[in-house]
This record gives C-alpha cells, sequence and structure tokens, in this order.
C-alpha cells in the first residue's frame, strides 16, 4: 500500500493537524522521498529554532506596569483560588526549591525550577526502557483508548485522562501499568509524526506535597514534573527542552482537576 | 478581582512571547501588550467565560497589530515595519543573546507580517489552524498556505544569514 502525500503534509504533520492514523503512512512516505525527509527535517529544525529563541521570553519577568493595569493598585492577590490554579497553569508560578528559583509574578526571577523527585527519576528510566521498545512499546494500544485509560485509572487510583497532545504534534501510542517502589504507575506512550517518542508518568506519591513545575534532567533524557494532592505526574523523554516543556504544560492544564470539570 | 482578570493576568507571559515574535523591539512589544490588555478589560463584559481566554487575548492583540501595521504604511513611505520597530534599535534582552537566536528572529522580521503571525501562533504558541483561524480573522486553509510560505520564507532568510556569516568569517 503507498499512500500518496505531498508537501502540504509536512506541515500539516508538523502542527500536529495530520490525523494519527496517517502518520505512519506519512513516515513511509518520507523514508520513499529523500528531497521531502529533508524538507521535513529543515523545517522542523527551524521550527526548534523559533521556540528555542522564543521560549524565555514567557519566563521574563513581567512588567509590573502591566500587571498593574489589570489588577489595578493594591489589589488583594491572596484568597484567589481559581487565579492561583490559572496562573499556576500558565507557568507563572514556581515552587521554590533546591537549585531552583523563587517564584515571582510581578516581578523577580521566574523559572522552572531544576530539582529531583523519585517520581521524575522513575519517569525517565522507565521512559528509556519503553521508548526504545520497538514491537512491545505499549501493553494496550490506542486503539482500546477508553478500556486503557479506565483499567489504568482503577488500578493508580485516581481518574486518569490520555491528555490530547495533537496540538503538540503527538499522538497517543497507548500505554502500560507499571511498579513504582512499592505502588504502581501509569505510562502513556505518545509519538510524534519523525518516531520521537515522549511519556505521561503517574503514580501515588507518599506525601501529599504540592509543587509547582520542575525539571529533571539526567544525561540526554529529561522529565517536566509537579506533584499534586497525592499523586505524581511526570513528562519524559529526549526531545528538545521547549518541545518537552510545550507538551508537559498542555498535559498539565488537561490534568488539572479544576479543568477536569470544565 | 475576579476571574477574568486572572485568566488575563495568567496569559500575560504568552502575550508577551507572541507580542516579540511580531514587533522584535522588547519595549514597542510590551507597548502592544499594554494596549492590548488595556483594550480587553473595556471589553470583559462581552468575553463569556467559558471562552477560551487565549484566542480572545491573542485575538485583540492581533487586531491591534494589524491597525499599527496599516497606520505605518500610510506615514511612513518606505519605511518596513522591521526597520521601524525592531532591527533599527537593536535592543536585546540578554537571554537572547546568541546568533543562533538572534539571526531567527531577525529572519522572522523579515518575512511578511501576515505569515509571521501565523507561523508563530502555530508553531510556537501551539495553537491549531482552526484556533489560528479564529485569531487571524481568515479561513483555516489560509492560515495553512501562509505557514507554508511562511516556512519557505524563513528557510531562505536563515540560509542567507548563514551564508553571510560564513563570509563574514572567510573576510577576517
Amino acid at each position: 500500500m503507498t499512500a500518496e502525500f505531498t508537501e502540504r503534509d509536512i506541515h500539516l504533520a508538523l502542527d500536529g493537524e495530520l490525523p494519527a492514523e496517517r502518520l505512519n503512512d506519512f513516515g513511509a512516505w518520507l523514508e520513499a522521498n529523500p528531497d521531502m525527509k529533508i524538507k521535513a527535517a529543515r523545517f522542523d529544525a527551524d521550527r526548534q529554532r523559533l521556540q528555542t529563541a522564543l521560549g524565555p521570553v514567557a519566563y521574563e519577568a513581567v512588567p509590573g506596569k502591566l500587571t498593574e493595569t489589570i489588577l489595578g493598585n493594591g489589589s488583594d492577590l491572596l484568597g484567589m483560588r481559581s487565579w492561583w490554579r490559572g496562573a499556576i497553569a500558565a507557568g507563572l508560578l514556581v515552587a521554590a526549591a533546591a537549585g531552583g528559583y523563587a517564584l515571582g509574578v510581578a516581578g523577580g526571577p521566574a523559572g522552572i525550577a531544576r530539582a529531583s523527585d523519585p517520581v521524575a527519576e522513575r519517569a525517565v528510566a522507565a521512559h528509556r526502557i519503553y521508548s526504545a521498545e520497538k514491537l512491545h512499546v505499549v501493553e494496550v494500544g490506542a486503539d482500546q483508548k477508553d478500556h486503557l485509560v479506565g483499567w489504568l485509572s482503577k488500578r493508580v487510583g485516581i481518574t486518569l485522562k490520555a491528555p490530547d497532545l495533537a496540538p503538540e504534534g503527538f499522538s497517543l501510542v497507548g500505554g502500560r501499568l507499571l511498579p513504582s517502589g512499592e505502588k504502581v504507575a501509569a505510562q502513556f506512550m505518545y509519538q510524534d509524526y519523525s518516531g520521537n517518542r515522549i511519556s505521561l508518568y503517574v503514580t501515588q506519591t507518599a506525601g501529599s506535597d504540592e509543587t509547582g513545575f520542575r525539571l529533571f534532567e539526567k544525561a540526554d533524557a529529561r522529565a517536566f514534573y509537579w506533584l499534586d494532592g497525592g499523586f505524581g505526574y511526570a513528562i519524559a523523554g529526549a526531545v528538545p527542552e521547549a518541545t518537552m516543556e510545550a507538551v508537559a504544560r498542555a498535559a498539565y492544564r488537561q490534568l488539572l482537576p479544576v479543568a477536569a470539570k470544565g | 478581582m475576579d476571574e477574568k482578570r486572572g485568566a488575563i493576568l495568567a496569559e500575560l507571559p504568552r502575550l508577551r512571547r507572541y507580542a516579540r515574535a511580531l514587533v522584535r523591539d522588547r519595549d514597542v512589544a510590551d507597548d502592544l501588550v499594554q494596549d492590548c490588555i488595556e483594550k480587553a478589560l473595556t471589553r470583559m463584559d462581552g468575553w463569556q467565560s467559558g471562552d477560551n481566554p487565549r484566542r480572545w487575548l491573542f485575538t485583540i492583540m492581533h487586531n491591534l497589530f494589524v491597525d499599527q501595521l496599516r497606520r505605518m504604511k500610510r506615514r511612513g513611505t518606505s519605511v518596513s515595519y522591521e526597520e521601524a520597530t525592531g532591527s533599527a534599535m537593536m535592543t536585546e534582552p540578554s537571554q537572547l543573546d546568541n546568533i543562533a537566536a538572534r539571526e531567527v528572529l531577525q529572519a522572522l522580521q523579515a518575512i511578511a507580517p501576515d505569515r509571521r503571525s501565523a507561523l508563530v501562533l502555530v508553531a510556537v504558541e501551539g495553537l491549531t489552524y482552526a484556533e489560528a483561524a479564529t485569531v487571524l480573522g481568515i479561513p483555516a486553509g489560509t492560515v495553512m498556505s501562509r505557514i507554508a510560505r511562511g516556512r519557505e520564507e524563513l528557510r531562505k532568510e536563515l540560509e542567507d544569514a548563514s551564508r553571510r556569516r560564513t563570509i563574514r568569517v572567510v573576510e577576517r
């Protein structure tokens, strides 16, 4: 079976607009058309360059003038639960951690704390093992998504969902159940059109710590992770940091209990 | 403070980033954000809290940007927007101060503004074609073709830039 694609599809694939079920055929078409493959790689590289150049702007301290325009002067910032949540989702607030930065909304340094946690380490280890699999990358495939999500939710003990990461260019491959210390963890594996994989790892944690977004890096792999309500969540992979971060933020937004309601 | 103001506040980092992609100079970009949130605050009644605040704010910002371009065109004769707002001032925030980042941002300024905005909304801000279409007020198919042309232009600009860099190195 030879599926036909055009240059147009390179853009669609890159932008997550190509239907997930066509990605395999598209990959095969690229392999068969070296010119197109080079073009796709070039556009991908340019996009990553753009993301790398512009990404940091979102972590600059926001000028006080802008926040004042919105809040007026002397507004009561505390006790605004929904605002707080929204700000976390937008990556404005970052937990203070060893080697990280203090949080800053109206000013001061803002950034993503770099810290280690068993959840992040396990997520990266599990990612390394299973993302390298060719045949058995997942236990249950995306074609049985409802069953997969239901099963893992029951075993992990929280209502999970497999986030939609298509806008970030990743589609669900499937998932599996894993041991995590004395407990269990769920792993959802995603893949982009060129075969790069990232995984979402969710497990119960010992404490009920809450953190903002944190970054854990080990060798060439990294994980963005956060702890919330007795559970730890991590997005692990070896793709560029900007891509990982976009994916992690999208997953974070979709997995927030608040977001799950509406 | 209500939820809507909170939502606008939460979008500030992204609004600033989108603005910086549209106009390169930091202060000019923040002025655009300022105008955008001022306008947003006067229109909050028209915004349903269920609506996506990002799309709503990006739409306002885009319209302001288009107005600004139009004013520029009327005023100046042959001054390009890039010359007026971007490389002429050359204020580089320290994080962006490396060759690769500078080159790609310069290249971005060199491509047509309508392609630039479509490309950035999708490739950097992660909007879907449908969302970008709403923000830009054009059909999704047009978003797609602007992105395709934008990527070609960007590639060409970057190739020129790396060629210029090579020549400079050789001349030394």
